[in-house]
């Protein structure tokens, strides 16, 4: 997710191309070519700039529901809807063919990624391997961040793994029960913490960790504009 | 037949080509390079793009070249067959320069130029449906996938923000 305003403009964009099934946008007021991924110009008037970052969360509907009750939601439009995938458009998309591949790490071309570019480095955590251990404490350059499933076992959120105003590593844990919403509780200050990264009982009640944005994305993509990527818990 | 119309005729049957050429090459290798399912190397799609930034120009200048030298042709040509031959180069020159202002992809991913939304209360998904959330300020949005994975680029603008959601 990107902003739209850059060196003064108001930038509109179109799909405008595929750079190694990674696509290309066109903004019509300059003309310049965008990659989606990076969010960078690589040709035309803007090249080399950047658009703003803007941080989204990749979560199941009833999730964000449950903390938006108040967000509004983008409709079909009414001339295309029955060209909309199906639910799980990235599961049956692994079946799909692709261009490049990159047999490192023992992953396949098209396995679920959930990738941080942060602090100066890029990681890769495979999707499953999240989801099974549901909380994963670890690092992203020099940075530690924390992986976090949500109470609907498919969605992740990550943050960086520090409290604010409390010094050294906080430990947490993922939690059987507790207050509604707790999701797990940290050793350095015994609080309970929800998905959404904020305390909500104990001595850091209000305080909110830091999110980190992680991208879901296929291995072969991920690899191919994150050349230096390394990979949670592959060598 | 002096050797002078036979220079110019040469002359202009070239030029006519050349525009064949050019735009043809205007239009044709950036479809060639920057399509689907094939890896595209990063000098190849550089010079792709920089002909897809210029072509609408180019194709345009082609055209009038091309035009030019027909009439130029068909003045040193007194063969009718040869006169057609070189009218359907012309022509074909200009309907290079009117597709070159098209760029397939943006028809064949289907833009929504005006998205709708809706509140979430009045919102009919299932609770297992994935969604792009984004929050600015107070103001909370959902990019259900299973739309934007069709349309891919969203514009819009949330709690005065312009964004574009991807996916």
């Amino acid at each position: 997710m990107w902003g739209r305003d850059v060196a003064g403009l108001r930038l509109t964009f179109h799909l405008a191309g595929i750079n190694d099934q990674n696509f290309l946008m066109r903004d019509e007021q300059t003309g310049s070519y965008w990659q989606q991924i990076s969010g960078k110009a690589v040709s035309g008037p803007l090249r080399g700039s950047q658009l703003p970052f803007v941080h989204s969360d990749e979560l199941n509907y009833g999730t964000w529901q449950s903390e938006e009750p108040q967000g509004t939601v983008l409709q079909d439009a009414a001339a295309y809807r029955f060209g909309y995938a199906r639910k799980d458009w990235d599961v049956r998309m692994q079946r799909a063919p692709v261009v490049i591949d990159f047999r490192e790490h023992g992953l396949k071309a098209r396995d679920l990624m959930l990738g941080i570019q942060a602090f100066g480095a890029s990681r890769a955590f495979p999707y499953d391997q999240v989801i099974r251990e549901k909380l994963v404490e670890d690092h992203v350059g020099a940075e530690r961040v924390l992986l976090v499933v949500g109470q609907d076992g498919q969605s992740v959120r990550a943050f960086r793994d520090r409290i604010p105003g409390i010094s050294g590593a906080p430990e947490f844990y993922r939690m059987g029960a507790g207050q509604p919403g707790a999701l797990m509780m940290d050793a350095a200050t015994g609080s309970e913490w929800n998905f959404q990264g904020c305390a909500i009982s104990g001595k850091a009640k209000g305080v909110c960790l830091e999110p980190v944005e992680v991208i879901k994305d296929y291995w072969f993509d991920w690899r191919n504009f994150n050349p230096s990527t390394t990979v949670y818990g592959r060598k | 037949m002096t050797s002078e119309v036979q220079r110019t005729r040469r002359i202009c049957l070239s030029v006519l080509l050349a525009c064949v050429a050019l735009s043809l090459i205007c239009v044709v290798y950036p479809i060639y390079v920057i399509r689907p399912f094939r890896a595209q190397g990063a000098r190849e799609l550089a010079v792709a793009l920089v002909v897809m930034q210029f072509r609408s120009a180019a194709t345009v200048v082609s055209a009038v070249g091309a035009l030019a030298a027909l009439v130029c042709y068909w003045r040193a040509q007194p063969r009718r067959w040869r006169r057609a031959f070189a009218t359907l180069g012309a022509a074909f020159v200009c309907v290079l320069a009117a597709l070159a202002r098209v760029n397939i992809y943006e028809l064949m991913f289907h833009p929504d130029d005006r998205p709708t939304f809706a509140d979430a209360s009045r919102t009919k998904l299932d609770k297992d449906e994935k969604v792009i959330a984004i929050k600015i300020g107070v103001a909370a949005r959902a990019y259900p996938i299973r739309n934007i994975s069709y349309h891919h680029v969203i514009n819009d603008v949330l709690d005065k923000v312009a964004i574009v959601a991807t996916y």
